[in-house]
């Protein structure tokens, strides 16, 4: 089970299923993690582990060239993310009922992304800081350009692994693989933002939750102003960070959202 | 040192999941004791800990009730525990304290 062949790439996905809650039926849930630094266990202990005990099916994956997942040299457009998810929601068996997708940053983008490609197969979405709109694309280069140029060529990752430093190592490793090895940086170049038509043709529950410090909040603004059912949720005091910053209120949040997306809807109550 | 032959029995299996998670290059079977520390002493990262609740998921199935054990836990407080805790969990009784 932890790794599934889809889309013709070996993915490290995480299933945990749901606790013992006898009369309800959870929801089902896919978590889509942030770029470069990030792997499926961000969402361990901060959502995956309580949503579980609260009932609910949830699915971890590390994205294509990301944690445990295999390393291919192209493939890191939205597009084919949205081809990886919906090979792998079919590999699973999860295409015949609609998933709630939770994205956190670049996670959160492939996430409504699908939701716009394949609205059968998302009942919902919960946006973790998720940049949308406006000028994170030039924004996201430009970091990721000097991190790559900093890593080009550099020892450090063989400099901390000799010290022992084992876990600073492997992570400035993945980013240097990821950055110069791979075409992730032209990927996203390449990329466009949302429009206020994507947003306006979103069909499913939409929850937006952002940092009040961070940049990303206009775009989540404006996706709540054309979405049909958008909710945005700001949570003071922090930035881009609100996965690990924030944690606390964030799990009240998602699980009370995971606890609606469970309850079954007014008109599917049959006599 | 228990000699519980059921806690010893999961210490030794445990320890085939961890060096399987993390490559034999980086963990020997004969470092992993029941004191043994996820992140102090093997340096695990949270992914792995990740990989090794699948694996552990896979072997004792939902008898293991990781969610239970880790739901009040952040990843910090998953990292500081020992080998033997995790062995505790699982046989479901506590592996006994070293002989005084």
């Amino acid at each position: 089970m932890a790794e599934i062949l889809a889309n013709s790439l070996r993915f490290h996905v995480h299933r945990l299923p749901a606790a013992d809650a006898p009369g309800e039926a959870g929801a089902t849930a896919v978590f889509l993690h942030g770029l470069v630094v990030d792997n499926l266990s961000s969402f361990y202990a901060t959502l995956a582990v309580p949503a579980a005990r609260d009932g609910h099916d949830i699915v971890l994956y590390d994205l294509r060239g990301h944690g445990r997942t295999e390393r291919p040299p192209t493939g890191y457009d939205t597009a084919t993310a949205v081809q990886d998810l919906t090979a792998l929601l079919g590999a699973l068996g999860l295409d015949t009922r609609p998933v709630t997708l939770v994205g956190n940053s670049y996670g959160g983008t492939i996430a409504l992304r699908t939701a716009l490609a394949r609205p059968d197969l998302v009942a919902g979405l919960i946006l973790i800081e998720a940049p949308l709109s406006g000028p994170w694309i030039e924004n996201m280069l430009d970091t990721l350009s000097v991190a790559a140029l900093d890593l080009e060529g550099s020892k450090v990752p063989k400099e901390l692994a000799s010290l022992g430093a084992r876990k600073a190592a492997r992570l400035t490793a993945t980013a240097d693989e990821l950055l110069n090895r791979t075409s992730l940086i032209d990927d996203i170049a390449a990329g466009r933002v949302f429009t206020a038509e994507d947003f306006a043709q979103l069909r499913c529950p939409v929850l937006a939750v952002c940092g009040e410090h961070s940049e990303l909040v206009p775009g989540a603004e404006e996706l709540a102003r054309h979405a049909p059912d958008c909710t945005i949720r700001v949570l003071p005091g922090l930035g881009h960070d609100v996965l690990q910053g924030g944690t606390d209120e964030l799990r009240r949040v998602v699980l009370d959202r995971l606890a609606a997306a469970a309850r079954p809807q007014p008109d599917a109550v049959t006599v | 040192m228990t000699t519980d032959p059921t806690a010893m029995r999961i210490l030794a299996e445990i320890t085939a999941m961890l060096v399987q998670t993390v490559g034999d290059e980086f963990l020997l079977a004969e470092e992993v004791t029941f004191d043994t520390t996820f992140n102090e002493d093997l340096a695990l990262e949270s992914i792995e800990f990740v990989a090794l609740a699948e694996l552990l998921r896979q072997r004792y199935g939902a008898a293991a009730d990781l969610i239970s054990f880790l739901a009040e836990k952040d990843m910090e407080e998953i990292l500081a525990l020992t080998v033997g805790d995790l062995v505790a969990h699982i046989s479901g009784t506590p592996v006994s304290a070293p002989a005084a």
